[in-house]
This record gives C-alpha cells, sequence and structure tokens, in this order.
C-alpha cells in the first residue's frame, strides 16, 4: 500500500463511521417519533395520542372519566373508576402490540408504530 | 498492432473471462465466517486486464462476466442479476476514475472497487425493495469489504509481477497512467 491508499482508506473508514453514526441517530429519531397510542372506547377511535409529547389526557368510559398519562415516550392510565383497577394497577407501556385494556370503562390503548410491522415472515417467489 | 497481436490480446482477455466467469461462480461455494460476504475474488481478472490492456478490456470482462454468469446460473433480469449488475457498474465507474485522476496503487483501487460494489449493491435492493431503512447494512459491508479488496488487489499484483513486469510501476502507482 502506498501513500494514497492509506489516504482514501482513512477516509472510507471515517465515511462509513459518520453514515453509521447518523443511520443510528435517524433511525431512533425516527422510531420514536413515529409511535402513536390509540385510544377506542367500544370499539370506536376516540383519541391518537402523539407519544413523543408528555401529557395527559381525560377521556370518559363507561364508569366515569379515565386519565391517560404519557411520558418519556412511555403510556399508562393515572386514574380511572372501576372495582379491580386492573388497568391502572398495569403501568407503564412503551411497546406496541402490549394493549391496556379497562373492560369496566370499554376502553382500550394500543400502541401503534408508524414503521409498517405487519411484513410477512416469508415470501416466495 | 498487426494481426498476430491483436489474435493474441483477444485470446488472453478471453481467458481471463472466462477464469472470472468461473470464479463467479464458484465463489458462493467458499465457506467463510461472516454469512452473505464473498471474497470478490472475480473482481481479479477485472484488475489484471485494466493495468495489462486498458479500461475497455476491464468494462468488457467485468460486464460480459456478470450477464454470462446469470444466464450460466439461469438468474438473469431477477433481484440478484440487477444487484450484481448495478454493483459492478459502480465499482467499474469508480475503478475508472481513480485509476485516471489518482495515485492509488492497484491494492487502493481494489479496494474502492470492492466497496463501491457494496454501494452500488445497497442502492440497488433500496430502490427494487424501496425501503430506505436497508442503508443500515452499509457501513458494516463497507467495513467488510476493506480486507476482501486488499486480498484481491494483492492477489491480482502478483499475478501482474508474475505476467508482466514491465507494468509494476503501475501497479504500484509510481508512475502516470493513461489508458
Amino acid at each position: 500500500m502506498n501513500k494514497a491508499d492509506k489516504i482514501f482508506l482513512a477516509i472510507i473508514l471515517v465515511l462509513s463511521v459518520a453514515l453509521y453514526g447518523s443511520i443510528q441517530f435517524l433511525v431512533s429519531a425516527a422510531t420514536s417519533d413515529l409511535k402513536v397510542a390509540v385510544v377506542t372506547y367500544k370499539d370506536r377511535e376516540v383519541l391518537r395520542i402523539d407519544m413523543s409529547v408528555d401529557n395527559t389526557y381525560t377521556v370518559d368510559g363507561t364508569l366515569g372519566d379515565v386519565i391517560i398519562e404519557v411520558k418519556d415516550n412511555k403510556i399508562r392510565v393515572q386514574e380511572e373508576t372501576s372495582p379491580y383497577n386492573i388497568c391502572s394497577i398495569q403501568g407503564w407501556v412503551e411497546y406496541a402490540r402490549v394493549p391496556i385494556v379497562c373492560l369496566p370503562n370499554h376502553i382500550m390503548i394500543l400502541i401503534e408504530s408508524a414503521v409498517d410491522q405487519d411484513d410477512e415472515d416469508i415470501t416466495v417467489r | 498492432m498487426n494481426r498476430k497481436q491483436r489474435v493474441r490480446k483477444m485470446t488472453l482477455v478471453t481467458m481471463l473471462l472466462a477464469m472470472s466467469i468461473v470464479f463467479h461462480m464458484l465463489e458462493p461455494t467458499i465457506p467463510l465466517p461472516v454469512p452473505g460476504v464473498k471474497l470478490g475474488l472475480a473482481n481479479i481478472f477485472g484488475l489484471i486486464a485494466l493495468f495489462l490492456f486498458g479500461v475497455k478490456e476491464m468494462l468488457g470482462i467485468n460486464f460480459m462476466r456478470v450477464l454470462i454468469a446469470s444466464l450460466l446460473r439461469g438468474i438473469i433480469f431477477g433481484t440478484g442479476f440487477w444487484l450484481s449488475l448495478s454493483g459492478v457498474f459502480l465499482s467499474s465507474m469508480v475503478v475508472i476514475f481513480f485509476y485516471r485522476y489518482s495515485k492509488l496503487s492497484l491494492v487502493g483501487l481494489s479496494m474502492a472497487a470492492a466497496a463501491f460494489h457494496n454501494v452500488g449493491q445497497i442502492l440497488a435492493i433500496i430502490v427494487i425493495w424501496s425501503s430506505i431503512f436497508l442503508i443500515y447494512w452499509l457501513p458494516p459491508m463497507i467495513w467488510l469489504s476493506i480486507p476482501t479488496g486488499i486480498l484481491t488487489g494483492t492477489l491480482a499484483k502478483e499475478s501482474i509481477r508474475r505476467v508482466d513486469k514491465s507494468k509494476m510501476d503501475a501497479v504500484l502507482g509510481y508512475s502516470k497512467r493513461r489508458d
């Protein structure tokens, strides 16, 4: 290897490491921004919550108000009225497909990722 | 160039092409610790042709290799064919550029070829599967392409040393290179 080779190798390595870092950053930013929690009452969508904004929301349930809290990309039911309080005991949820269900209030909260995760496992050509 | 020399050159280029097709087709059978990675041995013959004959002959060998090997395997115009073609296209263009306008030695050219072969392939798969997130694979592929590029470049260099010693200055990047 001569001098030009070494310079070329250094440039390639620096560029690829920079690309790697920026991809990591972009992917994490893109996936965290794209998370949305969907709240349904009796199978009807009543609220769509952006998971990147910390806030509390109130929805009407069958037995009274259900207070939903979003913090650090996680979501929980802070307060509701029900016999066993199962959904508020469940606590923080951050992953898609882990639903929070308040059956007495007919409220369900499900995180949806805007990145399509419903790809087929196997493709046959 | 008289008739005899022309025939001799044509025969040599054809033999290089034949060898590169054989390597192109046998390469996937060589086991490597990392899956999905090839050594790029077929690229040696394109580089040899570049230094022994010139740019036109290298382009001929590289493109005919992809075309004929895909025909023989029966995957022509399939996804794999377009991946190979775009990889070869980009790596050939980059090699020609650095061959003319830089002082990279053959080993450096081989690294450039290996790295940009991957760039071309990843760009093609991003277009084919229309998923930008596949660019995730590009940096690791480039890191893996550097040792394989050095290996193929060294093999090509040693081959040229044994065939035609007068080209060694150009191979090592000491003399100015023009077609």
